[in-house]
C-alpha cells in the first residue's frame, strides 16, 4: 500500500505514504477538488492570457514549463527532425465549480510554425480552444495540428479585436483547413460571457465524446 | 525564498512567450541533478493536486529552502502549477520535490484520474457551473 497508486472513488490516484483514513493526515488535509483541465492555445499576442484572465477567479499565474520543439532544420543534411527542449511561459487560471470540482485553464504557446509537443502540459485535458487572430492565421496551425493529431476535442475561436473580424468565417475555415466538425466561433477574449460561451462549445464536444 | 536566480530575459523584447532559460544551477542543486520525476513512472500532470500532511507541517521548521516553501504553500490543496508559479520554480523542480516530500510522508499527491475527469457526469457539472457564470466585462489587459 505504501507507494502504490490506488484508484479511489474521488477520481484520484492517491499515493500517500500511509493510509489517509485514520492517519495523521486526516486532520489537516482537506480533500482537494477534482481538477478538470482545458488548454487555451494560439500564437503569441492572440489573447490567450486575456481570455484566461477574463474568466479565471484568480489573476492568471505564470510558470515555466518545458516543451519539446521539433525543428525541421533546412541546413540539416540528415533531414531528421531535431528535437530540442524549450522553456516557455505558461499562463493559467482556474474556476471553482464547487468544492469538489475545479476547472483549470492552461494557456500554451504555439506560435511556431514548425511544431511543439505540449504533451507535458496537455496530457489529460478534456479539450482545447485554439484562439486565432485573422491577421496572423498561420500562427495557429501548430495548435490545430496538435489537437487533431492527438484527437483532443477542440474548437477554433476567432478573437474579434476591436469588435471586428478581418475575414469571413468561411474564409478562415478554408484557410485553416479544419474539418467541418470542428466548431468555429467568433469571440471577444476581453468579455467574460464570450469566453465562457467559447469554453462551453469545447465542453459540449468533450461531453459528446464521452457519451460516445 | 532563498535562491540564487538572476534576472533573465523574460521581460525584454523579442518573443516574451518564450522566456529566457530558467536559472539552471539552483534547480540542479535542489533536485540533486535529477531531471525527471519517477516512482510511478508517470509524469505528474500540471493540475495534480498536492496538500501538506500533518507530518509535513510538523516538520516545517526542519525543512529548508524549496521543500519548506512547498509545504508552507500547501496548507490548502494546490495544483503543482500553482506551486511553481507562486514560488517561481520550474514546473519540473516542483514535480521532483513533490515526489520527494510525498515519499517522506510530508505531502499527499493526488494525481487526477483521466477516466474521472473525462466522465460525462463530471463534464456536465463543469458545463452547468460555467453556465452559471454571469456576463461582465473583464478588465482590459495587455494581450498575452
Amino acid at each position: 500500500m505504501a507507494s502504490v497508486p490506488s484508484p479511489t472513488p474521488g477520481g484520484f490516484s492517491v499515493t500517500p505514504t500511509e493510509p489517509v483514513a485514520g492517519g495523521a493526515a486526516a486532520q489537516t488535509a482537506a480533500r482537494p477538488p477534482l481538477p478538470v483541465k482545458m488548454v487555451i492555445a494560439g500564437g503569441f499576442g492572440v489573447g490567450k492570457t486575456t481570455a484566461v484572465g477574463s474568466i479565471s477567479e484568480i489573476e492568471p499565474l505564470t510558470t515555466e514549463a518545458a516543451i519539446t520543439e521539433v525543428a525541421a532544420g533546412v541546413d540539416d543534411l540528415s533531414h531528421t527532425p531535431r528535437k530540442t527542449t524549450t522553456t516557455v511561459a505558461m499562463d493559467f487560471g482556474c474556476i471553482t465549480i464547487d468544492p469538489t470540482l475545479k476547472l483549470y485553464l492552461f494557456g500554451t504557446p504555439g506560435q511556431d510554425r514548425f511544431g511543439f509537443m505540449w504533451d507535458d502540459i496537455v496530457e489529460g485535458a478534456v479539450g482545447g480552444l485554439v484562439i486565432v487572430d485573422t491577421r496572423r492565421l498561420d500562427d495557429c496551425y501548430a495548435a490545430v495540428d496538435y489537437f487533431e493529431h492527438k484527437q483532443i476535442p477542440f474548437a477554433v475561436a476567432v478573437n474579434a479585436f476591436d469588435g471586428k473580424v478581418e475575414h469571413e468565417l468561411d474564409e478562415v475555415r478554408w484557410a485553416l483547413d479544419v474539418a467541418e466538425h470542428v466548431p468555429l466561433v467568433v469571440f471577444d477574449a476581453r468579455e467574460r460571457g464570450s469566453v465562457r460561451d467559447a469554453l462551453l462549445v469545447v465542453l459540449e464536444l468533450a461531453l459528446a465524446r464521452s457519451e460516445g | 525564498m532563498a535562491d540564487g536566480r538572476t534576472p533573465n530575459g523574460a521581460d525584454e523584447g523579442g518573443s516574451p512567450d518564450r522566456v529566457g532559460p530558467a536559472p539552471a544551477v539552483r534547480p540542479f542543486l535542489v533536485t540533486a541533478g535529477r531531471v525527471a520525476p519517477t516512482s510511478s513512472g508517470r509524469t505528474m500532470p500540471v493540475e495534480t493536486q498536492v496538500v501538506a500532511t500533518a507530518e509535513g507541517l510538523d516538520a516545517l521548521d526542519r525543512l529548508s529552502f524549496e521543500q519548506h516553501d512547498i509545504i508552507a504553500a500547501c496548507r490548502q490543496p494546490q495544483s503543482i502549477a500553482e506551486i511553481a508559479a507562486r514560488l517561481r520554480l520550474h514546473l519540473n523542480v516542483v514535480r521532483i520535490l513533490s515526489e520527494d516530500l510525498r515519499a517522506a510522508g510530508q505531502l499527499t499527491v493526488y494525481v487526477p484520474n483521466t477516466d474521472a475527469t473525462h466522465d460525462s457526469s463530471v463534464l456536465r457539472r463543469v458545463i452547468d457551473g460555467l453556465r452559471a457564470i454571469p456576463d461582465s466585462r473583464g478588465v482590459l489587459r495587455d494581450t498575452d
